[in-house]
Order: C-alpha cells, then structure tokens, then sequence
C-alpha cells in the first residue's frame, strides 16, 4: 500500500531564499503527524508542495503514490486541505461555500450521498456555524470554521491541515480535536502543520521539527523524550545540600530545601549522588513537547552564534 | 492611486495634445474649417458624445469641444474611481482600521483622502495644460480650459464620497456613485441634442464645463458651481463619517441570505455566480448607449460639404459619417473597443482571484489549472458575444424609433463584428495572466488603449499604411458601411485562441503567486 504522503529530497527555492531543504517524509495511512515548527520555518511551503500549488526546485511529492506536481487533480481527488488563512468567496453564503466545495471534490458520478449531507449538518450543528450568513460578514474563526467543515465532512483519506485552529475559540478547538479523533479512529491520515505544541502534543502518533527549511527531528513523542532530558525534582528534610557537581546534569535550587535536576539519559549518577542525604520526596517528569521543542530551537541558537 | 493617477494624466496629456494637432492637420485650411464646422456643429450624435460646440472652425473652439467634452467624462471617472478607493477601499482592505487604532481621527482620514483628490486634480490639470500648449494653444485658454475640464474631478470625487459613507461595501459605493454620474451624462446629453431642454445643463456638472465656455465666451463665475457642490457634499459626507461604523455604510449589508446553489456545481458555475452583477450592469449600459446612438442617428444629415473635407473625414477611419448608417459604422468602432475592454476585464477578475489567493482555495480540490482558466477565457468569450449581440438590435430598434431606416440584419452584422477583436485580446491578456500574473494587467490594458489610440491618431495624421496596419484596431471593417473582413477577423481569432491555449499551458507550469 502507498505511503499516504511521501516526499524525498523535497526541496524549494525562492528566488535566493532556501525555503525547504530535501525533506524526506513518509506518513503512513491512519496516522496522525504533526508538523511543528515557528513561523516561517517552511510548514506552509511544504504545504504548498504537497498540493502542487508551487513547483518544488528539487525532489518529489506524492500522495497515495501520485505526484503532487504531476497529476494534481487525481492526487487531490482523496485529500483535504484547510489552509491556515481562510480564502473564501465574501458573497456566498457560509451554506452555499460548503456546498460548493463539496461538489467540487465530487467526481461526476459519485454526487455526495444522504449520509454525506447528514454528517456534514452534525458538523454544522457542533462548530456552531450560521450557514445563512454570507462569508464577507463571517469572522476569521467563523470563516475557518466554514473550511474546517469542508475538509471534514469530506472524510477524505488525507487531511492536510495548515494551522487550522487559528483564530477559533477553545470551545471549538475542542470540537476539531474531538472531530480530528473521530477521523483517526475512522482511519484517515491527518496531517497537522502546528506551532501550537499542546494541540500536537494531545493529537500526534509522531511528530517532525522542522527549522530553517530542515526537518531536524522526527519521531514519535516517546521517542523524542528520549532524547531529551527528565526533570526530577527532589525535596530533602532541612536544608538541601550543595548541589553534588554531575557531568551533564544541571540543577537549580527552587525552594531552600528542593533541589531541580535535569537529567539527560540514565538517573544513576543522580541516584548514587543522593546516596547518604534525607530525601523526602522524589518526582521525575518527562518532558514536555515545549521543552523538547525548545531544547532544539536553543541549541540552533547556541550553534548560530558560535 | 498613483497607477490610477499616472494612467489619468497620460491620457489628459496624450489626448489635449492630439486633438489640436490632428484638426491643424486635417483641416488645414480657413475654407476647410468652415465647412466643417458647418456640417459638424449640427451632428446631433458628435454633440452626444463630445457636447455642444462653440465655435469649431477655429483650433481653439475645437479643442475646447472636443478635448473638454472627452476630457471632462474622463475627469468624472477619475474622481469617483480614485475617491471610492480612498475612502472605502482602503477601509475595506483593513488599513484604516490600523490607522484609526492609532492616534489618527477618522474625520482627518476623510480630509487626507479629499487633500489626495485635490493633488490629483492639480495633476491632471497640469498634464492636459502641457499637452494644449505644446499643441500650440495659447497659454490663458489652456489654463482655463483645463481648469474646465478638471473643475468635474472635485464634484464627482465628493459624490462618490458621499456614496461611499451610506453605502455597505466598496462595490455598492462604486455602484451608486457610478449610477449617479451616469445620471448626470446622461442629464447633459439630454440638455445638448434637445434645444428645449438646455436648461438642464445647469443640473449636472458635465454640463457646468460646457457653461464655462472656455476660448469662446467665457463665463468663470460658473465656476462657483462645483465649488458649492463639493464643499456641501464633503460637509455632509463628514457629519456621516463621524457617526458611522468603520467597515459598514449608513445603509445596513444583507448579511445573510438564502442559499442559491444553482450556480456551484463548477469552478466556471461560481465565476458565472461571482460576476453576474458585472454582466448584468454591461449588458444594460450597452444597450441603452446603443440606442440612444440609434436614436440620434437620423440627425445626422447628408449636409453638402465640400470634397476636401469629406475626405478628412475618411481618414478618420469613419467611412462617411454624415449619414445614419456611417455614423452608426464610425460609432460601431468604439463598440468594438469597449467588448474587447470588457474581455481584458473578465481575465483581470480570473487574475484576482489568483492575486486574493481564493485560487489556492479551488485548486487545492480536484479542479485543473487548465480547465479553471479555459472556463473563465469561455465565460469571457461568451459574455463578450452576448455584449456584440445586443448592440446591434439595439441600436437598430433606436435608429428605426428615430425614423431611420437601416437593415437589422445589417446592424447585427456591425455589432457581432466586435467580437473578433475582444477574442484577440482574450487571448492576449490570459496570456499575458499566465506569464505574468503581476504585472498582466498593466501590460493588458497599456497594449489595448495604444493600439485603439494608434487607429484613431494615426488616421487622423495620415500616417504610413505599415504603420497603421501594427494595431488590430486597422483591420476592423466598418460595418455596416464596409464590408466585414472575414480574413482579418480569422487571423484575429486565430491569434487569440492559439494565446489562449498557450495561456492555461503555461499557468500549468508555475508557481501560485502568494500575498
């Protein structure tokens, strides 16, 4: 079975600009990735390439093993896209929008069914959507909305989605993780371009960093924290010692008898190094996506400023 | 703005400098002009459209009827096009808004707009007061007839002002004011082919140019009209301005409606939907200008002029304009442009939906680049043949309620002979979208009004037949007077489909622009 994305030595260019570096990713079907990286860091480009909208520079991109460049209409035929700016015809109504890009995925002999048309009024019904109003007169977060409807009530066996919370309330932030769950759990790839690490974090099978154009990490989220350190967080009786000196462990003093170690690998050193002091507690957490996000965006300042 | 500005003052430069200089040329002679003005002044369908003339058997009297009477509609356009984008559509866009947050009063945003109406206006009359002299008019009537000319950017500026402060949105802005000032052509060219309705100049500010008189008798009291008229209507406008929601006008939006999905089955069914109002509106006013010119075609009488300015006349590329069916053939090519311009404008909305990025929307579905973009070159192609269409019966049913009689099989010869001409320049401007989406609609629209200019100009100056033959504009045949010219037509719509066609292959082969 074809990888649902698969792009090898994806790469683009603008003008002098290295927008995205030979990307090589391979997203099966029924998983759900998230994208991660800052602003332009290359998430929308990449984007742009899977849809065929721009031209890559280097490599390839195809979905469900059809070129994205190539042959964008039959690729398009089992994807989905929200974008992360609603670009919306202001004088259709939010109904007619949705009716419009329903029948433009349609092909001529598969009109949308009955079921279709009911899912697609639940969806209506839990994004809270007024389908009467014209779009010009739609919020940002009632506009996304509309495209988030669209997309999901498609059930498309690939949804490409490129920051699609942007702009809608927690409410309904809720509701698209819920519908994002059900869509996982009726087997459709999602693929998720997010700074927001929280909504990853809570929807994510694996996840890739992506900075400058590069994907520098990639994996999913147990993988990751192996990579990077745990915070263990111990509380002595009276007052903490002087903090042993461990190779690769920082520690900071956050109250006068809690001590908080950051341990990359293995906790014996720090074990042994207790050996011998009044321990009261001892809590070890494993990091988050913030913190491993940030420990990798760190070290490219470190290395940039050397 | 600038665009609109720079564009503006070229065609107020290029065209008091050449009106001038090609009657000098034309009618060379005292005897010559006599007569001119002898058969001209009475043309009921030249008063249509330039005004009532003063005196044309002098330079000055000419330029004063023809550069004002062209000029002053091309000054209404400016001041309500420039004054609607001022206004409504930088708030439209969201910009005022991020003004306004700052520490700027939105009544001094309405003033910044009208202070870069009145640099606009300065601009414009400098330009048409630079083409008069070097076309050898003397320095005082220039200026005055300049000032004529220009005195209807400030009126018109103010009432689409006005317009944009009740209006909902841009587009009903410019609908309204577009309205309005169609009124009020219309208003003046009622006052100059019907003598008993004279008076109605004084109701339109079209007709206070004419009242100025400029080089004949002038009348510069007059100029108090629009003086008046702007600073009532500003008043006005402000007071509204300060009590109004940004982004909404007086009149409330519908902001919902019932669904009409009829339309949406395809990318072309929602171009149909999206520009419905545009074809709408350019079906009508075509039919009711070629009426009204079918009206007024009777009026123009086989006059007994000399030989010598019978051929002037053809070399203005007119065949005989003096009698109904010649002046039909003569107005006939100014149909022939405004399709091929309505054309360019259909590509130029396909642009725009590419340039507000709704394009990446569409072509993120299952919908080729190929086919979206030939479906909008037919929707254009299409509208353009209903538009050549209309004109004909049209203009024959006004001709015949005029007393004139003329085929309507002939009449709808002269109106589909447009079409030829707008499928070349479909063609010209999709391709000119696909390679450079940017830039296309300069280039489009540059390449469409020198190569009309080009006819008219160069006819009138006798120039060279090579010369002559580079614009399209030289193989339209004058139809009904002429025969139409099935060869030339062919080359034309070879030329445009073959561009068309290399236009949605090349869109197929780069990138979407972005923001």
């Amino acid at each position: 079975m074809n990888p649902a994305i698969r792009t090898s030595g994806l790469g683009k260019r603008y003008g002098e600009t290295v927008a995205l570096d030979g990307l090589d990713l391979e997203i099966r079907p029924g998983e759900v990735y998230g994208y991660l990286g800052p602003n332009g860091a290359g998430k929308t480009t990449t984007i742009r390439l899977l849809l065929g909208l721009h031209r890559p520079s280097a490599g390839r991109a195809e979905l469900f093993g059809v070129d994205a460049w190539g042959d964008p209409v039959r690729a398009h035929r089992n994807v989905a896209y929200v974008a992360g700016e609603p670009f919306l015809w202001p004088s259709l109504t939010a109904g007619e929008t949705l009716e419009l890009l329903s029948r433009l995925r349609a092909s001529d002999d598969e009109r949308s069914s009955a079921s279709d048309i009911a899912y697609r009024e639940r969806l209506v019904q839990r994004f809270e959507l007024d389908v009467r109003k014209k779009v010009r007169a739609l919020s940002k977060g009632n506009r996304q909305k509309v495209q988030l409807i669209a997309a999901l009530a498609t059930r498309a066996e690939l949804l490409l989605l490129d920051e699609p919370t942007s702009g809608l309330d927690p409410l309904m932030e809720m509701v698209f993780r819920e519908c994002v769950n059900e869509a996982k759990d009726r087997g459709q790839t999602v693929f998720l371009s997010s700074h927001i690490l929280s909504e990853v974090e809570a929807l994510c099978d694996r996840v890739g960093i992506l900075r400058d154009g590069r994907l520098i990490e990639q994996g999913t989220l147990a993988e990751l924290r192996h990579l990077s350190a745990q915070t263990v967080e111990v509380t002595f009786a009276g007052q903490a010692p002087a903090p042993p000196p461990l190779p690769g462990i920082t520690v900071v003093a956050t109250a006068p008898n809690t001590l908080r170690f950051q341990v990359p690998g293995e906790l014996t050193p720090l074990i042994d190094a207790l050996q011998g002091h009044h321990v009261l507690t001892l809590r070890s957490r494993e990091p988050s996506l913030e913190e491993i996000f940030l420990h990798h965006y760190d070290g490219a300042h470190d290395r940039a400023g050397r | 703005m600038r665009i609109l500005t720079v564009a503006f003052a070229y065609v107020f430069a290029i065209y008091s400098y050449i009106q001038p200089s090609g009657y000098r040329a034309a009618y060379p002679t005292r005897s010559d002009r006599l007569a001119f003005a002898h058969s001209f002044a009475t043309n009921q369908g030249l008063r249509l459209l330039y005004g009532r003339p003063h005196d044309v058997s002098t330079v000055t009297g000419y330029a004063a009827w023809r550069v004002g009477g062209v000029l002053a509609l091309a000054a209404a356009l400016y001041g309500l096009l420039g004054a609607v984008r001022l206004t409504r559509g930088e708030e439209d866009s969201g910009r005022f808004e991020l003004l306004l947050a700052g520490t700027v009063a939105r009544r001094t945003l309405t003033f910044a707009a009208l202070a870069a109406i009145a640099t606009g206006t300065a601009i414009l009359w400098v330009a048409e007061l630079a083409g008069l002299i070097v076309a050898g008019l003397p320095l005082g009537g220039s200026a005055y007839l300049a000032l004529a000319t220009t005195s209807v950017v400030p009126v018109c500026a103010a009432i689409a002002a006005f317009a944009a402060q009740l209006a909902p949105t841009r587009r009903v802005a410019l609908e309204f004011a577009g309205s309005t000032i169609a009124v009020l052509f219309l208003l003046r060219v009622l006052a100059d082919t019907v003598d008993s309705l004279g008076w109605l100049r004084w109701a339109t500010p079209l007709g206070w140019a004419e009242q100025l008189r400029p080089f004949a008798h002038p009348q510069p009291l007059v100029l108090l009209l629009p003086g008046a008229a702007t600073a009532l209507l500003v008043a006005l406008g402000s007071r509204i301005a300060d009590r109004r929601d940004i982004g909404t006008g007086v009149l409330p939006a519908r902001d919902t409606a019932p669904p009409r999905p009829r339309l949406l089955h395809s990318a072309t069914g929602l171009a149909v939907r999206g520009q419905q109002g545009v074809l709408i509106a350019w079906s009508g006013s075509v039919a009711v200008f070629a009426f009204i010119l079918g009206t007024v075609a009777k009026s123009i009488s086989p006059a007994d002029i000399s030989g010598s300015v019978h051929n002037e006349i053809e070399k203005l590329g007119s065949g005989s304009i003096t009698n109904p069916t010649g002046y039909l053939a003569f107005v006939f090519l100014f149909l022939v442009f405004a399709v091929s311009v309505f054309a360019c404008t259909q590509i130029g909305a396909a642009r725009q939906e590419e340039l507000d990025q709704r394009l990446e929307t569409l072509l993120a579905l299952p919908v080729g680049r190929g086919r979206w973009l030939a479906g909008r070159i037919a929707l254009a192609v299409l509208a353009a043949a209903g538009l050549s269409l209309i004109a004909g019966p049209l203009a024959w049913a006004g001709a015949s309620a005029g007393g004139a009689h003329i085929s309507l099989a002939r009449m709808i010869g002269a109106g589909a002979n447009a079409l030829p001409t707008a499928i070349l320049f479909t063609g010209i401007a999709a391709l000119a979208y696909a390679v450079a989406p940017r830039a296309s609609s300069a280039i489009t629209y540059t390449l469409l009004t020198v190569s009309f200019l080009w006819q008219l100009v160069g006819s009138l100056i006798a120039a060279p037949r090579w010369v002559l033959d580079l614009t399209p504009f030289a193989h339209v045949a004058l139809v009904p007077t002429q025969p139409f010219r099935a060869l030339a037509a062919g080359i034309m719509i070879t030329i445009g489909v073959v561009s068309a066609l290399a236009a949605t292959r090349i869109l197929k082969r780069r990138d979407l622009v972005g923001p």
